[in-house]
């Protein structure tokens, strides 16, 4: 037992050489027999060197991991859970971005931030948009609005199609009366059907037509020219709006496009059955 | 109406007009009145409410011809009322 312990201590030191010598020596074996025993032991072994102790160890004997290696656990399990953190989060987040899309959705259909349509309120607000009271001239904000005109016709469309007033001035609230003129260039007659547009996209709601001539058709004869109104105000609540603070000018912008080309005596070639009635009748089927 | 425009806004701006479209005045009917209306509107630069007396005799025009349904002129906004 005494050879295997000798021998144990000379592998330590030759391991680290260098350490030794820093280390106190501690007393050998030879000479703690010689203390305790007497001379009774004579060993042919030679001494060796002390073993080097730990700086933090107790006892001789005691095998524990040098410092080092128990720093090196420490931060390797350190990282570790630094590293299981990290997963989660990251896994939290794409969970995040996949429920994020219902959940808006929910909440806007909720409060209706973000200009999202209430069409429940809607419904039930479109008496209140035209009644009487609501065509009430709003003079004492001090705000007046410019209403600018535009008139487009679809390439196939051969209409003359004009605004008949650069710009309106209007209040909020003040009724108002605008004109377009629409000339039919062609030597047919021709069914147009036209939609509208207001500028800029937040006073949209706010521009409420009376009575006007869009979505639906309006047949005009061959070489015909014909006013067209609108009649419109726009809404008191356009005020309160925060959206709407800095806009002063609103463009009314008129599209025409070919609803269809009548000629009777076609249709009466491709089916005659269906059109026994005379031709007056049939000048405006419907679609 | 625009095609391709995001949710949010592509059903608020085009809401149908009230009462509908007004029928063609073919004939010219009321064609005096519109010109003396957009006479007025020239010279006062544009401004509606010099030009609202005109505006209504025009729309009283298009009732009398049947191009447009009779209605109380109070009802179309043509009132002494502001706020």
């Amino acid at each position: 037992m005494s050879f295997a312990r000798c021998a144990l201590r000379a592998f330590a030191t030759s391991a680290r050489p260098a350490t030794a010598a820093a280390r106190p020596a501690a007393p050998s074996m030879r000479q703690f027999a010689a203390s305790h025993f007497g001379t009774r032991f004579a060993s042919t072994t030679p001494t060796p060197t002390p073993l080097p102790r730990s700086s933090t160890s107790g006892g001789i004997g005691a095998h524990q991991p040098p410092a080092w290696q128990r720093q090196q656990a420490r931060t390797h399990q350190r990282n570790q859970s630094a590293l299981y953190y990290t997963t989660a989060v990251f896994i939290t987040f794409i969970g995040l971005s996949y429920t994020a899309v219902p959940l808006y959705r929910l909440f806007c259909s909720a409060t209706g931030v973000g200009g999202t349509v209430q069409t429940s309120k809607d419904a039930g607000a479109d008496d209140a948009r035209f009644s009487p009271d609501n065509m009430v001239p709003v003079t004492s904000r001090g705000r007046k609005l410019k209403i600018t005109f535009n008139a487009d016709t679809a390439r196939a469309l051969d209409w003359t199609f004009r605004p008949q007033q650069r710009v309106v001035e209007v209040v909020p609230g003040e009724t108002a009366l605008a004109f377009y003129t629409a000339k039919n260039r062609s030597d047919q007659d021709v069914i147009g059907i036209s939609t509208y547009n207001v500028m800029p996209a937040q006073a949209g709601p706010y521009f409420n037509k009376i009575q006007c001539f869009c979505f639906e058709e309006q047949k005009l004869r061959a070489g015909e020219e014909v006013d067209m109104p609108v009649f419109f105000f726009i809404d008191p609540a356009f005020l309160d709006d925060p959206n709407t603070v800095d806009v002063n000018e609103i463009t009314l912008s008129y599209t025409f496009f070919n609803a269809r080309t009548i000629d009777t005596n076609r249709l009466h070639a491709l089916n005659p059955r269906a059109y026994q009635e005379p031709p007056a009748a049939v000048a405006a089927p419907s679609s | 109406m625009s095609f391709g425009a995001p949710q949010a806004l592509s059903n608020i701006t085009v809401l149908p007009p009230e009462r509908g479209s007004f029928p063609l005045d073919h004939d010219g009917e009321c064609k005096s009145i519109m010109k003396d209306y957009l006479a007025c509107m020239r010279k006062s630069g544009g401004s509606s409410t010099k030009c609202r007396d005109l505006s209504k005799k025009y729309l009283e025009c298009r009732m009398e011809r049947g191009l447009m349904a009779p209605d109380k002129m109070e009802n179309l906004g043509f009132h002494d009322k502001t706020r």
